[in-house]
């Protein structure tokens, strides 16, 4: 029992709706985790009922490092280290990267202001940003790989001990995502447990197949889990197929 | 002395008679033409003032009546000071607070402080004045300069409204800004304005008077250090912009909660000229209405951008009118305003087209923080041409819940979130202000913004 997230019996609603229905998960410190699942079976609002988004009503556990966060904000839930990239990360009008990113880490991380600029523009050259880049509002105008590297970015700068990434390759270049999952590895390697909701293998190609746990999700539940052979058969045969296979159909 | 304590007696009680406010009028006009040892025809413009105080409309919805308002003459204007140093200490550290000192030592291009009624700081640079830019007080103008006569209230009326006339009827204090066909002046121009004493109006009178293809930035500051009590600023800006010039004038306000604010400006943008007024009302005072109105030649171009911070119970009103009167000539007017608390905004922008290939454009972007805080908005779109390219465009909203929970996953709280994306609403139309400013412009919305999650 010493995982960093530990899910329990969790039940997401919108309104009055149930879209997450009972999910159990265990994510241990640098453990790496991937969700799967056909479109509406509820990975989005897993990530960010996980993250506390204020439109969902939560029941059940949701003990992140021995506490039960259910009732946190989404600032306290980030200060204590839980990271969620975005899969359509918001333009903010006006406000310039470089500006919003030495905030953060002044804010969230105690970095003083005189050593944040460096900071923030050595990360972003990792993640092919320029300066230039970091001078533009907030992903006003920017492409989707552009838009997704700057999520890694935020990762990169605050250092969480848990970051779920929602679909990071979608909508994104050859290279920018052969980056992401180079940059996924890196901070997995650094012991930092990643929870990776993707509906395509290439994601995971710098990271180490022994390492994936995979979990299937259909219609807000966990349908199966295994290893990162389920990646390929789903691949190969489809949702449908694996879950006719499985008896996965209630 | 007798004179002071006979006035604010008078203002308490709040119950002159035409009589009586004709006799106080009269006073200040003879205590000011004699300070200021002016010509002749600047005191008789005052007593035509005066005849239309009494007969100018009056439809200020916020101030009922203009006599509790009335102007006290100083005995002594204070004395002439040469440098930052020789400033009372209370108003040094003031303008060190607001950045000024720190840009002043920076350029030294031309710094004039009005305190009340009168300059106490006039420090630029002597080689500035060689090579033909004048900055003198507005008094030391009329005195000095004859040719004055063409320019000083031709784009008013005193008969326009009650305020107007009054104004003209005791105006105190501002500039001349004069600037030498051709000549580009490289760095801004600051003037502030501190209202120091209650119970006073004060009227500034400025004139930009930009000859052919010259290129100036002027800023004006505006504040009050001390707490003074219902006070009324009534300033008011004649810009005469030549062919081919460029003239900037920002206005920075941050007054107290109980100054009542006027601002009355009128620009005649030359052919091909451009006239670019960016208005920041960090502090717009208990009340601010204003109305300027440029009018634009061949090929000119004006811009007039507000960004307004409503706080409080503040009432705002800004007009705008831009006269496209020649072919090719061009309008933006650009507004946005945050709205807080109980305070109520009102944008009425009118871009008129006259003539033929001209292009004008409204945008009227507002944030309402708080469900008390109310906008309205009326863009007038007029044309009389049939070849004429206008638009207006306006967004009312709140802050969007997703936006402010992506900058909170970072782990910002609510508060610095907001300030964030505030400070962010207005970024794009601070893009002529110089950053020495801009960086305290932020500041002061941050102290606004805080302490209200």
């Amino acid at each position: 029992m010493n995982a960093l997230l530990s899910v329990r019996n969790l039940r997401v609603y919108v309104e009055d709706k149930e879209i997450i229905r009972g999910i159990d998960l265990n994510v241990g410190k640098g453990e790496f985790h991937v969700i799967m699942g056909p479109n509406g079976s509820g990975k989005s609002t897993l990530a960010l009922a996980i993250m506390g988004h204020p439109r969902y009503r939560v029941e059940g556990d949701l003990i992140y490092m021995g506490e039960d966060i259910k009732e946190l904000e989404v600032d306290s839930r980030a200060r204590r280290g839980i990271f969620l990239a975005f899969q359509h990360p918001e333009e903010v009008e006006g406000v310039r990267i470089i500006d919003y990113l030495r905030l953060v880490l002044e804010k969230v991380r105690g970095v003083p202001r005189e050593k944040s600029y460096d900071m923030v523009v050595d990360k972003a050259k990792e993640v092919n940003l320029t300066e230039d880049d970091l001078r533009r509002y907030i992903n006003v105008g920017f492409s989707g790989g552009e838009r997704k590297r700057l999520e890694i970015l935020q990762a990169l700068l605050l250092e969480p001990s848990l970051i779920i990434l929602d679909e990071p390759d979608s909508g994104v270049d050859v290279d920018s995502l052969s980056l992401i999952s180079a940059k996924l590895r890196e901070m997995n390697d650094q012991g930092r447990a990643i929870l990776l909701i993707t509906h395509y293998g290439r994601i995971l190609q710098h990271i180490d197949p022994e390492r994936v746990k995979v979990h299937i999700l259909k219609d807000g539940k966990i349908a199966l889990s295994g290893g990162e052979e389920l990646v390929k058969r789903i691949e190969r045969d489809g949702f449908q197929k694996v879950f006719e296979e499985c008896g996965c159909h209630e | 002395m007798v004179f002071r304590r006979f006035l604010r007696s008078v203002v308490a009680m709040s119950d002159l008679t035409p009589q009586d406010a004709r006799a106080i009028i009269e006073d200040q006009i003879e205590t000011l033409r004699k300070r200021n040892r002016e010509p002749e025809w600047v005191t008789k413009l005052r007593y035509k003032g005066l005849k239309a105080f009494f007969e100018a409309p009056h439809t200020d919805p916020v101030i009922k009546d203009p006599l509790d308002y009335i102007a006290k003459s100083e005995e002594n204007p204070m004395p002439e000071i040469k440098s930052l140093d020789d400033l009372p200490e209370e108003m040094r550290s003031l303008l060190d607070r607001l950045g000024i000192a720190e840009v002043e030592k920076k350029y030294i291009a031309g710094l004039a402080v009005q305190s009340d009624t009168s300059i106490v700081l006039n420090d630029f640079m002597k080689a500035w004045r060689d090579k033909g830019l004048i900055m003198v007080s507005m008094e030391e103008a009329v005195r000095e300069f004859p040719a004055m006569k063409d320019k000083f209230m031709h784009l008013f009326n005193p008969y326009e409204s009650k305020l107007a006339a009054y104004h003209t009827a005791v105006w105190n204090g501002g500039v001349f800004l004069h600037v030498k066909s051709g000549l580009k002046v490289p760095v801004p121009m600051h003037l502030f304005f501190l209202i120091q004493d209650s119970a006073m109006a004060q009227a500034p009178h400025i004139i930009i008077d930009a000859e052919p293809k010259s290129e100036i930035h002027l800023i004006e500051g505006c504040t009050s250090p001390v707490l003074v009590h219902h006070s009324l600023h009534l300033d008011m800006t004649e810009a005469y912009i030549g062919e081919g010039a460029k003239v900037k004038l920002s206005v920075l306000q941050n007054w107290p909660e109980y100054v009542h604010t006027r601002p009355m400006t009128r620009a005649i943008v030359g052919k091909n000229a451009e006239f670019l007024n960016t208005t920041v009302g960090l502090g717009t005072g208990k009340s601010n209405i204003a109305n300027p109105k440029y009018h634009v030649h061949r090929g000119g171009y004006a811009e007039l951008n507000g960004i307004i911070l409503g706080k409080r119970d503040f009432y705002i009103d800004l007009g705008g009118e831009i006269n496209l009167l020649e072919e090719g000539a061009r309008g933006i007017n650009a507004s946005k305003s945050v709205i807080m608390d109980s305070s109520k905004v009102i944008t009425r922008g009118i871009i008129r087209a006259k003539a033929p290939k001209t292009k004008g454009h409204i945008s009227c972007d507002a944030l309402i923080l708080n469900p008390q805080a109310k906008m309205e908005t009326y863009p007038g779109l007029i044309s009389e041409v049939d070849d004429a390219e206008l638009s207006h465009e306006a967004a009312i909203g709140k802050i969007r819940e997703e936006e402010l929970f992506y900058l909170m996953s970072r782990g910002l709280k609510e508060e610095e979130a907001t300030q964030l994306i505030v400070k962010g609403f207005v970024d794009p139309l601070l893009k002529d202000i110089p950053m020495e400013f801009v960086i305290e412009i932020r500041k002061i919305i941050e102290m606004t913004l805080s302490g209200s999650f």
